[in-house]
This record gives structure tokens, C-alpha cells and sequence, in this order.
């Protein structure tokens, strides 16, 4: 299938946005899949971190809620929290990335996605930023911050 | 608002560089990839801008009175055209003002490299000194007129006879030429040194020329390398940095012999520097805290220690963490620490909390990467 993407180019930066699916302000993805949450963190952010070389990922089963930390993404520079895009129940982890982190750099939106969640509320898939809307949020940060 | 590198447009226009502040000056952090850099250094060659360091001239008929007070290590044994350092400035309690390489150009006239964020404060205090000892010395800030690379990397020699500047491949480790003609183009200062624990050379000139022959070394196949991957390769060596593994302030930082600083950094036969009689008597006394590597297991895989960071022994709290950082060469967690003088054993294990886990390290001596020549 398709996926049309959106490019946001700011200060000779571009940063790519999927429209498939929908976003956190902290820089997370979503996607609806049969029922369940898939999530990752955005194009945007991975170039933020730059040099991914570590992730913690949260244990299958557990309860999560929206907007609480659930892993931790080391990059050579940094270490940034990992948010959770909806509540309910990790019901999988990308353990690949145990072993190859750098997939949150080189394909964030498709090898490097981190967990599926099932959730416990459907609404709050329907609340995160549209595409649009996250295209306009990395924007401004893109412009003040760096 | 931090400064520019006098290189930045040649950073972002050419090379397209992302640019991020380093000791209150806008450098490049990155050009591709930072591990790539890491690597490009350790095995091929690359290119730094430093432009961000301090760059003082010290001239006048009372420089040797001035340097041989300033600082620990003995100046008088340094011959015209070498290098010494690097060598520390103390305050009072024997803490690390800076650390520093001095040049000598002549008795009169000697250079001195200080670190990007304390480069205004050494100026004000050579001036305070030159001052109260009522010396004849004049202290010229050289920084913003200056632009200076380093050329890093085992293939450096190679590079330089592509761009027909062999010659300077005989130089020795420490030597530097001044007011001379590298590839073509007029420069200030060439030196066999650098920071990254490889072999290489670091260059001043005005920024046109400077500029030009970042060209030829890019064309030569010598390649950009970024302030990240500057950080990491010096981690790896276990070579220090000021508000990391040193400081002035004693509430935050032991005193320099905790340092472990080597290289005859301090030379104990010398008297009547700034800071001796702190640093003597804790010599006395015996220091509280050792500078030590870490080396962590590579089975724990991508672990990156942070400064600050706490270290345990059989859950009792004996150090923390100056500066870590995963290691691409060894492809493991390294860090430099602080551990309490009795714990400070080579060889034997620690724990260093990371959020809700800890992790065994080894206590490890630098450089932390085996086998890197540390000069040629």
C-alpha cells in the first residue's frame, strides 16, 4: 500500500511525517492496527537523538497509561524517556531492537516500531495530533529549539 | 547568545553540519553520524574544528616568571619550537583552574591553548598575576582571529603527502613550526598533537587560508568529524575535561593529585607555583578520591554511563561517574570516576546504578581503549 508522508523542512532539516498515522507532543507515533496500538517514536525525534546505541523496553503484559514513561532511548548524546501514546496492555515489544537500536534511526516509522499496545480506551487514539497537526508542533520546536 | 566558530558558514553551507553549543560557542556537533566519526578517527583519518579553543600570546622579557608561577609542570626544560603539556593551573585549594598546552616560541614569546569556557577567566587571571608581580608580560588573545583544525587518524601521513606536505610528517610528537607554509597556504602554527589519542597534527591560520586547506585535506580523503564523537574518542582515551573531572570548586571537585593526571603533569621538583602548598600537603596526607576507569561487560550490551552516575560496592555508595559514554570502538559502556581511594583497585568490580538497575563495571587504567598510541 501507498503511505503518503508529509516533509517538514526547517533550517535545511527535513523531517518526515507518515499520514497512516497519528502522534504524541512527545514525539511518539501511533498506529490503529486490527483493535491494537502500535508505537515508535518519530522521524523527528530519532534525529534529534542522533546516535541511538541503547533501549529499555517495557515487559509484555504490563499496564500502561497514556503519557507515562515506559522505556528509555540512549543515544551517544542523550538519553530521552520513551511515552506511552495510549493506556492499556503491552501485549508486544520489538526485541529486535535489543540487538540493533539503530533501527530508531535508520527506519523509525517500519524495523525500528517499539511496542503494540491493546487499549483500554479507543478515544484516546482519536485525541493524539493528526499528522497536520504534528507537522506544525516540530515545526515550532525545530525553529526555537535548534 | 553562544559565539560562532569562525569556520561556521563552511560547516553549514559546505559540509552541512549540525551545529550545537559547546562551551558557550556554536560548533559542530555532527556531520552524518557520530559513532561513523568515532571510527572514521580510529582507523582512517578525520578533520575537527577548534577554532572554540582559547588561543593566548604571552610576550615580554617576564614570561618565564609568569608561566613557571602559573602552572605545575617545569617550564624551563622546554626547548624553542616544542610543546609542553598538558600542564595544570591551580587555585588555592589545589583545584584545576585549567588544564593547558603551552608552546615555546622563544624565551620571550610562548603560546598557550586554554579550554573554550575558561578561556575569558584565564585571561582575566594571567592579567591579575602579570599584575600583582608587577611582570613585564603582554597577553594577546589570538582566539578570533585564528581559525584552527585537528587532522586525526592513523592515515594522517598519507593525507598529508596527497596534499604535498610531507614534510611535516617529520615532525615528533610535542614539535610544532611556526609563521610557515602548509600545502600552499601561509599559516600561523602547525603541531604534531591533538586530543583523540591517535596520531595527527593541529593547524592555525587565518580562516580564508584555513578554509582552503580544510578543502584539500576533505579532497585528500580526510573526513569532517564532529564534537560528539571529539567527546567520546577522548572518553575512550580517559583524557580529561573541565566541569566533567575537573573544576574549581572544592565542594564538587578533589584536588588535582586525585586526577591522576600523568604525563609529568605535575612536576613535584618544582617550587613556588600557584596551589603548591595545598597540593603538597595533600600529597602528605594522601587523597580521598581516585580517578579510574570503567570498563562494563560487553554482554550488557548498549549500557551508557552519565555523569554522575553512582558507584557501589556491596551496596555502599564509593564514587560517581565524571564522564561515560558507550564506546563504538569497543562497543561497551566506558566511563572515567571518582571512587574513594581504598575501593580504587584495578582489576576489581563495582556496580553503577542506571535508573532502577545496576550494572557491573571493572576498575580499569586508561586508556580504556588497549593498544592506542597515545603519541608516536
Amino acid at each position: 500500500m501507498y503511505v503518503s508522508e508529509i516533509v517538514v523542512e526547517v533550517k535545511k532539516k527535513k523531517y518526515i511525517i507518515k499520514t497512516d498515522r497519528k502522534y504524541t507532543k512527545t514525539d511518539e507515533w501511533a498506529k490503529l492496527e486490527d483493535g491494537k496500538i502500535r508505537e515508535g517514536i518519530t522521524d523527528y525525534a530519532q534525529k534529534e537523538l542522533k546516535d541511538i546505541v541503547g533501549i529499555e523496553l517495557p515487559e509484555v503484559g504490563k499496564e500502561v497509561k497514556k503519557g507515562e514513561v515506559i522505556g528509555v532511548i540512549e543515544s551517544i548524546k542523550a538519553t530521552a524517556d520513551l511515552y506511552a501514546a495510549v493506556s492499556g496492555k503491552v501485549v508486544e515489544v520489538n526485541e529486535k531492537l535489543l540487538d540493533q537500536p539503530e533501527l530508531l534511526n535508520t527506519d523509525p516509522y517500519g524495523e525500528g516500531w517499539i511496542l503494540i499496545i491493546e487499549p483500554s480506551d479507543p478515544k484516546e487514539y482519536d485525541e493524539l495530533m493528526t499528522p497536520e497537526q504534528y507537522a506544525e508542533h516540530i515545526k515550532k520546536h525545530a525553529e526555537e529549539g535548534h | 547568545m553562544a559565539r560562532k566558530t569562525l569556520l561556521y558558514d563552511f560547516h553549514v553551507e559546505k559540509l552541512g553540519a549540525t551545529m550545537g553549543e559547546f562551551g558557550g560557542w556554536e560548533v559542530p556537533m555532527l556531520y552524518k553520524s557520530a559513532i561513523e566519526e568515532h571510527m572514521i578517527v580510529r582507523t582512517d583519518v578525520g578533520i575537527f574544528d577548534v577554532s572554540h579553543m582559547g588561543r593566548i600570546r604571552f610576550r615580554g622579557p617576564d614570561v618565564m616568571e609568569l608561566i613557571q608561577y602559573l602552572y605545575t609542570k617545569d617550564m624551563k626544560k622546554v626547548k624553542e619550537g616544542w610543546m609542553s603539556g598538558p600542564t595544570l593551573a591551580l587555585n588555592q585549594w589545589a583545584r584545576v583552574k585549567d588544564d593547558e598546552m603551552l608552546y615555546k616560541i622563544s624565551d620571550e614569546e610562548w603560546l598557550v591553548v586554554a579550554n573554550a569556557p575558561y578561556r575569558e577567566k584565564m585571561i582575566n587571571y594571567f592579567k591579575k598575576v602579570i599584575e600583582e608581580k608587577k611582570l613585564k608580560v603582554e597577553v594577546e588573545d589570538l582566539t578570533f582571529n585564528l581559525a584552527m583544525i585537528a587532522i586525526q587518524g592513523p592515515k594522517v601521513e598519507e593525507v598529508f603527502e596527497k596534499v604535498g606536505a610531507k614534510e611535516f610528517n617529520d615532525l615528533h610528537t610535542l614539535e610544532f613550526r611556526y609563521n610557515t607554509v602548509f600545502a600552499g597556504e601561509k599559516i600561523f602554527l602547525i603541531s604534531r598533537s591533538g586530543w583523540t589519542g591517535e596520531d595527527g597534527f593541529e593547524i592555525w591560520a587565518e580562516p580564508p587560508a584555513m578554509i582552503r586547506i580544510y578543502e584539500k585535506l576533505l579532497e585528500a580523503g580526510a573526513k569532517p568529524v564532529g564534537t560528539i564523537a571529539r567527546d567520546t574518542l577522548r572518553i575512550e582515551m580517559g583524557f580529561v575535561l573541565g566541569e566533567h573531572e575537573y573544576g574549581e570548586d572544592p565542594t564538587r571537585f578533589p584536588n588535582a593529585i586525585s586526577l591522576r593526571y600523568g604525563l609529568g603533569a605535575i612536576d613535584w621538583h618544582k617550587h613556588g607555583f600557584a596551589g603548591e602548598e595545598a597540593l603538597r600537603a595533600y600529597r602528605r596526607e594522601g587523597v580521598k578520591w581516585i580517578r579510574v576507569g570503567l570498563r562494563f561487560r560487553k554482554k550488557d550490551g548498549r549500557v551508557v554511563p552519565r555523569t554522575g552516575y553512582k558507584i557501589y560496592i556491596d551496596d555502599v555508595e564509593v564514587g560517581w561517574i565524571t564522564s561515560g559514554t558507550y564506546s563504538p570502538y569497543l562497543k561497551r559502556g566506558v566511563a572515567q570516576a571518582y571512587i574513594e581511594a581504598p575501593y580504587a583497585v584495578f582489576g576489581e568490580t563495582v556496580e553503577v546504578q542506571i535508573r532502577n538497575k545496576r550494572y557491573e563495571a571493572k576498575i580499569v587504567d586508561f586508556p580504556l581503549v588497549p593498544g592506542r598510541p597515545v603519541v608516536k
